[in-house]
């Protein structure tokens, strides 16, 4: 029982950073109906601004700043300079310029600050409390999840009860009619954009700490894991990127735990295979008459 | 050529009668090309009146990158150091370093282009278990010398099936073996565990500790993929283990050893030479908690590293002006020691070396190298090394404790080795 305690704690722990990195995806799908696939090459260059930023005031929570406002700046950047570009009648041309940036990222990242991994400390314990005798979740972990929670929280609030909100659903949704209504359909999606690459840097500065350091690739594993829990939520649904953040993680640890390493991500396939045939909109998806 | 004249009528265009004149001058071409082909002895690929080209293929980017980029670089900087000593029998050596990102599809690719098209001499250093092993059959089928493979699998030691691939790393099995001989002499009432890699590595290691303890209380694996160990560590804490044997990568080192620090669980650590670097894990770690934690860390080694060995002394010159002072790691002495090992087997592969005359002079045994342990390379084994030896870190240094230890890849005992490490000589140039 205490193993199993344990294994669920871990999950959970690891599941929370999912859910934050998977909540990008959601962003920028709900707002250009993209999957980025340079979330995780974006998302390394916010952390790398972050971690310089804290190294050079000595504050963990500048380096937080900086990282949310660099990675919202290479948004941007990445939404009016390339995938402005791609072709709104294949979903294909958004995702190879996407790759094609990927690769151009990490290369400037690995020339500029080298292949080696760099250690990030976290700001706070990251020793696990232990609960009954079983090593459970650390103060570093209890900040992921309020982060997360708030993050959830923060992001409802602008979807459902703003008119920048309904701006962007609409433009997403249904672009010609929202531009006819007067809504600027481009602005929509910069601000998504933006949101979006905030939130995945914001994600990975919270993750690096748990890894083994920040090099230009220290987001691939994750953003791998992250497109899984945001398939297995539901790409439309920011509260199915945290049920789904949390149940890969603790399908990780428990299969980990008691099956083996090897077999984690092929429970974590299985998983994404079985949400695909049963219920492809995803688990928590509630909104099957929005699809657009 | 007569044929072709008689084809030729009176008829023909202008422009046919030339197109045959071209054809015929170009055979004439060819024939005298091979006719001196034929008169002096073939130039083996790769060696050149003042050049010898050899190649490799290794990560520069991609993942992998991070732990293994500095061994092609130190490699390099150490041809630079003997080139600018005068080179071996007068030829410079030039090292060409292919990226391959650690990706066998295109290990397959660059390989081909080193043997096909830079035409080098031989392979030396390929790097991966995964990777070079795409291109053992390749190299084997051309005839192209395969040197000292960075990977501890023994898949390279088997001169029938390989006859051109030679092993350098201490293969994993006779690591694991000597580690589980020093921990079953060191440490008594101990629990034994293992956390390896889930691959070749992860298994030929454990074979090697269940050859000498038996049964293990807990055997814990991870994939690359996952940068989480906390449920194998937990997992280990929860078997009651206090003495792990580790198969892991420099970072899974630090990532193991992190966690477990983290679940204030407290263990005796004893790594593969693969994951035990102390100055990379430093690296992982930071220099603020790094020490403390790897404090009293043990894993094996089979290349000179301690701090005041000539060796290291003149590797660390040698990384100062040639290699810009980069850091100084086990990869550093790795990617030297390798680069030194080439040049004495070119040394003795004679005056004008071929590939065939490079492996002789490896299998003659006259090549020892530069470890604690003098090269066993024969006609019957390419193994590069019989055996390793022990290294411990105390108050922020690592360096060798006892003797070097000999054992084979079967049951065969564990025993002490006797003779002493390879003195450096010449400055490290070999002379022939």
């Amino acid at each position: 029982m205490d193993r199993l305690v344990f294994l669920l704690g871990t999950g959970v722990a690891r599941g929370t950073v999912l859910a934050l990195f998977a909540l990008s995806l959601v962003l920028i799908w709900r707002a250009t109906r993209i999957v980025n696939f340079a979330a995780g090459a974006m998302a390394v260059v916010g952390v790398y601004v972050g971690v310089a930023v804290t190294g050079a005031t000595g504050s963990w929570w500048w380096g937080l700043v900086a990282t949310v406002v660099a990675g919202g700046l290479l948004g941007f950047v990445v939404e009016r300079g390339v995938l402005r570009f791609a072709s709104a009648r294949s979903p294909l041309s958004g995702v190879i310029l996407a790759i094609g940036l990927v690769v151009v990222l990490q290369s400037l990242l690995g020339i500029v600050f080298g292949q080696e991994h760099e250690p990030v400390q976290p700001p706070f314990s990251d020793r696990p409390l232990q609960v009954g005798g079983v090593p459970l979740l650390s103060p570093y972990d209890l900040f992921v999840v309020v982060v997360a929670l708030g993050l959830l929280g923060a992001l409802r609030l602008l979807f459902v009860k703003t008119s920048l909100g309904l701006q962007l659903r609409a433009a997403a949704f249904e672009p010609e009619v929202s531009r006819l209504l007067g809504v600027r359909v481009a602005r929509m999606r910069t601000v998504g954009w933006v949101l979006a690459a905030s939130a995945a840097s914001l994600a990975a500065l919270l993750a690096v700490p748990n890894e083994l350091g920040l090099n230009p690739h220290a987001a691939d594993m994750l953003f791998v894991s992250a497109f899984t829990v945001a398939v297995v939520g539901g790409l439309d649904s920011p509260g199915g990127a945290l049920l789904g953040g949390l149940t890969v993680g603790v399908v990780t640890s428990v299969v980990t735990g008691y099956l083996g390493a090897t077999l984690a991500p092929v429970a974590v396939l299985g998983l994404l295979a079985a949400v695909l045939l049963l219920r492809p909109s995803g688990l928590f998806a509630q909104a099957e008459a929005r699809r657009a | 050529m007569s044929q072709l004249r008689t084809r030729t009528r009176p008829a023909r265009t202008h422009l046919a009668r030339t197109h045959v004149a071209r054809t015929a001058g170009t055979l004439a071409l060819v024939a005298v090309v091979s006719l001196t082909a034929c008169s002096t002895p073939a130039a083996s690929p790769g060696v050149a009146g003042e050049t010898v080209t050899i190649g490799t293929h290794t990560p520069l980017t991609g993942p992998a990158a991070a732990g293994y980029a500095s061994i092609s670089a130190a490699a390099s900087a150490y041809f630079d150091y003997l080139n600018d000593q005068g080179g071996i029998h007068g030829r410079t050596i030039e090292y060409v370093v292919k990226d391959d990102a650690y990706n066998p599809a295109t290990t397959q690719t660059v390989v081909r282009e080193l043997v096909q098209e830079d035409g080098v001499l031989a392979l030396v250093n390929g790097l991966g278990t995964p990777t070079h092993g795409s291109v053992v059959d390749y190299l084997n089928e051309n005839g192209v010398p395969d040197l000292f493979v960075a990977s501890g699998s023994p898949a390279w030691d088997d001169p029938e099936a390989y006859p051109w691939t030679f092993a350098f790393n201490a293969d994993y099995v006779t690591e694991a073996k000597v580690l589980a001989h020093h921990a079953q002499e060191t440490y008594d009432d101990a629990v034994f565990c293992v956390l390896g890699q889930d691959d070749d590595f992860g298994t030929d290691f454990t074979t090697g500790l269940t050859t000498v303890l038996g049964e293990l209380a807990s055997t814990q694996t991870y994939s690359v993929s996952n940068q989480d160990v906390t449920a194998q560590v937990g997992a280990m804490q929860a078997a009651g283990c206090t003495v792990n044997f580790l198969a892991t990568v420099n970072g899974f080192t630090a990532l193991a050893l992190g966690t477990a620090a983290k679940m204030g669980y407290r263990a005796q650590w004893l790594s593969s030479s693969s994951g035990g670097d102390y100055p990379t894990l430093l690296g992982y770690l930071g220099e603020d908690v790094g020490p403390a934690l790897l404090q009293g860390f043990v894993s094996t080694n089979y290349l000179p590293f301690s701090a005041d060995d000539p060796w290291v002394e003149l590797f660390r010159r040698v990384n100062d002006e040639y290699n810009d002072g980069a850091p100084f790691t086990g990869n550093t002495v790795y990617g030297m020691s390798v680069a030194y090992t080439f040049a004495e087997a070119l040394a003795r592969a004679g005056e004008d070396p071929t590939r065939e005359s490079l492996v002789e002079a490896l299998e003659s045994g006259d090549v020892v190298g530069n470890g604690i342990l003098p090269l066993q390379f024969s006609a019957d084994s390419h193994k590069a090394f019989g055996g390793v030896g022990i290294t411990m870190v105390d108050g922020g240094m690592q360096d060798y404790v006892g003797s070097a230890w000999t054992t084979d890849t079967g049951d065969g005992p564990v025993v002490a080795h006797d003779g002493e490490p390879v003195p450096l000589e010449d400055e490290g140039v070999p002379q022939p």
